[in-house]
């Protein structure tokens, strides 16, 4: 790796600070407690010997800096009580401050509002003016746009395409992003779909989720399309009664349900798959037994006095079943590898018997073989007349996995695509302002 | 295998140092009076275990034991009978260990701050309530309960094996024991699965301050006196001995086996100390170093574990 001519080697943020690179990170990486000003100069305050910390010349170095750049910010202000934007703001002025000649942000507008995007943009514009090379990821085409020179384009961890922005047009770069080959490693076939088993009317929950229309039928796998902070995880979330919704309808089996949280979820037939195991999937120091029966314990007790025996039945069964790899009953979860626990996950649904099942990107951390075992569990459920609906940032999955495809961008339910559509078409719904 | 058996084994190497290092330890006065003393601690480690392991924590227990003696011993002063006066305190102390999980669950504030403030509350209210006075006008036969012997062992040591055999019932075979641990081990996950956590949390906190209220009692009858004062510092006697035993202050862990072994741990120590003249400011130091050692020797197991 070369820099301005010289090869460096880079181990630590801190060498890629003291060389002049700085990176603007998704998710704050400030103390919340304190001012922008003292946020801006954290690590190397200033002042005196003995630690002493003149705050006076700190907020006026800080307010000078805001006001150059004219920052919506004041140097005063506590950062906890910021928006995200403004919180980006004080970590793309603490690299400015610290004379970074690189800027790498990452994803930085998808927690953001448009106008806060805006302002983003604008502060990215003065930046290149003033000779700061800044390297800009995001999902989001119509950002390269207004403001990329240069792109270059990975996928599974190569590059497989760099080169000026005004070459390519943007069916070239979602070609590029998906690739020729998508890699099937699974084919299922459809059943007919049933009876409608989920319908969700005009949900929304400001500022995530407006106005989402969808049904979902029994036997069918409906995939759930979408870039990082689309509100496909906040959809579930909804949905199952973590997050209350503020409007619309959700009706089970035909029935109206009001669902305020996960254990009337649970009561109504729902079930979630979480995204992360590990906090809110599993019980990792308790027995896989303990975390397959978790919640439908009911079924494998007395007037509150647990069949240990019955128990015992159960899990072996679901062991089984699911041929998950456990060196007994009594192991703690968290020992398992990646895949046997998230079939773990899944067994506690299908042991509560649930009909509408929502798996939040269940393939993650998993290896290929586990991943394949999962998709068809989920095509079992199809079988025995559940309704799935399956949450994927890897768009082949989807194709494989889903009977057709929802795509969201926004918080808003885009579009509804066959089966049949393409890598492309899903991308251009999820990633393009205004489909044409 | 040998480290989970550990807290054990040092009961049994505690034990046995203590025999052949005093010939007044194998006595049965002395061994009675070592059940009698650690009774209490016992039983409120008991309900503080299934506390524990649900990754709460109950700051107040001495508090809610001095008012479930003083509202008990007060109701047979004016001339309820013993068993009923029993009965006060046992629901003295479930009523406060419900206001505990109530006010835990309902404002959503920290176990620990919730059951600091009990703790004065709780103190406050017993000092108001008895004017600052211990209660003494107590009928004789209540001292039973606390120094009686059943069948040649003391009283209280039957009912301390009846309070373990059913915590280890609740822990072991009934959904709110299992519910215990699941909340305790990822309360997320829990809440996720359906199952109520508000509730079961509440029954955890109400069964601990019962059990404190049954240790309430039994201080009241080995005093045979309602002191609004007692229990002060128990509250961390009964942490210790759920965490010598191996119960994890991150929830999901702890045993009943392991608690008794912990209080009578603790127990041996400062009776052993007594009989070989060791200076009680020391015992204080050597307990204190016993529960760092203790969790010590834990996290390492759990680290090789891992």
């Amino acid at each position: 790796m070369l820099w301005q001519g010289r090869e460096v080697f880079l181990d630590s943020p801190a060498r890629a600070a003291s060389i002049g690179i700085a990176m603007v990170h998704q998710e704050s990486l400030l103390a919340p407690h304190l001012s922008v000003a003292e946020n801006l100069f954290l690590g190397r305050e200033e002042g005196g010997r003995f630690g002493y910390v003149s705050r006076r010349r700190m907020l006026e170095r800080a307010a000078r800096l805001i006001e150059e750049h004219r920052f919506p910010l004041q140097a005063d202000w506590r950062v906890g009580k910021l928006s995200p934007a403004g919180k980006q703001l004080v970590e793309i002025c603490r690299a400015i401050l610290h004379g970074s000649s690189l800027l790498i942000f990452d994803e930085p507008t998808s927690a953001l509002s448009s106008a806060e995007t805006e302002e983003v943009f604008r502060i990215v514009r003065t930046l290149r003016a003033r000779n700061v090379g800044v390297i800009y990821i995001t999902h989001r085409l119509e950002e390269l746009r207004a403001i990329g020179d240069q792109v270059t384009i990975l996928r599974d961890g190569c590059t497989v395409h760099s080169g000026p922005l005004r070459e390519l047009d943007t069916g070239r770069i979602i070609q590029h992003m998906v690739g020729r080959e998508v890699s099937a490693i699974y084919h299922r076939e459809s059943f007919p779909a049933g009876e409608e088993l989920l319908r969700v009317e005009g949900l929304g929950r400001e500022p995530e989720l407006r106005g989402i229309r969808f049904v979902l039928r029994a036997g069918e796998i409906a995939g759930l399309a979408g870039l990082v902070g689309a509100g496909r995880t906040e959809l579930c979330r909804a949905l199952f009664g973590v997050d209350p919704i503020d409007s619309g309808r959700v009706l089970i089996g035909g029935r109206e349900v009001a669902i305020r949280s996960p254990k009337q979820a649970v009561a109504a037939g729902l079930a979630l798959v979480t995204e992360d195991r590990q906090r809110t999937g599993l019980a990792v120091g308790l027995p896989v037994a303990y975390n397959l029966t978790m919640a439908n314990l009911r079924a494998v007790s007395r007037a509150g006095v647990l069949d240990h025996a019955a128990e015992r039945r159960v899990t072996a069964e679901y062991i089984s079943r699911l041929r998950i790899r456990a060196a007994s009953d009594r192991q703690p979860v968290g020992r398992l590898s990646g895949g046997n626990q998230q079939k773990v996950a899944i067994a506690k649904w299908l042991f509560r018997n649930a009909r509408v099942f929502l798996f939040d990107e269940p393939t993650r951390g998993i290896d290929i073989g586990a991943k394949i075992e999962v998709f068809e569990l989920m095509h079992e459920l199809a079988r025995c007349g559940a309704a799935v609906l399956m949450v994927s940032s890897e768009i082949s999955e989807l194709l494989q996995v889903a009977d057709r495809i929802l795509v969201m961008r926004q918080g808003r339910l885009r579009t509804e695509l066959p089966r049949q559509t393409t890598p492309e078409e899903i991308l251009r719904y999820a990633a393009l302002e205004d489909h044409t | 295998m040998i480290q989970r058996l550990l807290p054990f084994l040092s009961l049994i190497v505690l034990f046995t140092a203590l025999a052949v290092a005093s010939p007044h330890f194998l006595t049965t006065t002395n061994l009675s009076s070592v059940v009698r003393q650690t009774a209490v601690i016992n039983i409120m480690g008991l309900g503080m275990t299934i506390i524990i392991i649900s990754n709460g924590i109950d700051l107040s227990v001495g508090s809610i034991l001095a008012m479930a003696g003083l509202l008990g011993t007060m109701a047979m002063e004016r001339g309820l009978p013993i068993w009923a006066g029993i009965a006060v305190g046992l629901l003295t102390g479930l009523f406060w260990g419900f206001v505990n999980g109530i006010l835990i669950t309902r404002l959503n504030i920290a176990p620990f701050i919730v059951t600091l403030g009990t703790l004065g509350i709780i103190r406050g209210l017993a000092l108001i309530i008895s004017n600052g006075l211990p209660v003494h006008k107590i009928p004789a036969a209540f001292s039973f309960l606390g120094e009686g012997n059943l069948l040649g062992v003391p009283f209280v040591l039957w009912l301390l094996i009846l309070c373990a055999l059913l915590m280890h019932f609740i822990l072991e075979h009934t959904r709110l024991g299992r519910y215990a641990f699941a909340i305790g081990s990822n309360r997320e996950a829990a809440i996720y699965a359906g199952i109520p956590v508000a509730f079961h949390t509440t029954a955890v906190y109400a069964i601990g301050g019962m059990l404190t209220g049954l240790a309430g009692m039994i201080e009241a009858s080995r005093l045979m006196t309602g002191q609004p004062t007692a229990g002060q510092g128990y509250e961390l006697q009964a942490i210790a001995a759920v965490v010598i035993g191996g119960g994890s202050l991150h929830g999901g862990e702890g045993s009943v086996s392991g608690t008794l072994i912990g209080a009578f741990i603790m127990g041996l120590l400062s009776n052993g100390s007594d009989l070989l003249g060791v200076s009680p400011y020391l015992q204080q130091a050597i307990i204190g170093a016993v529960i760092i050692l203790a969790v010590a020797v834990d996290e390492l197991r759990k680290r090789r574990l891992a």
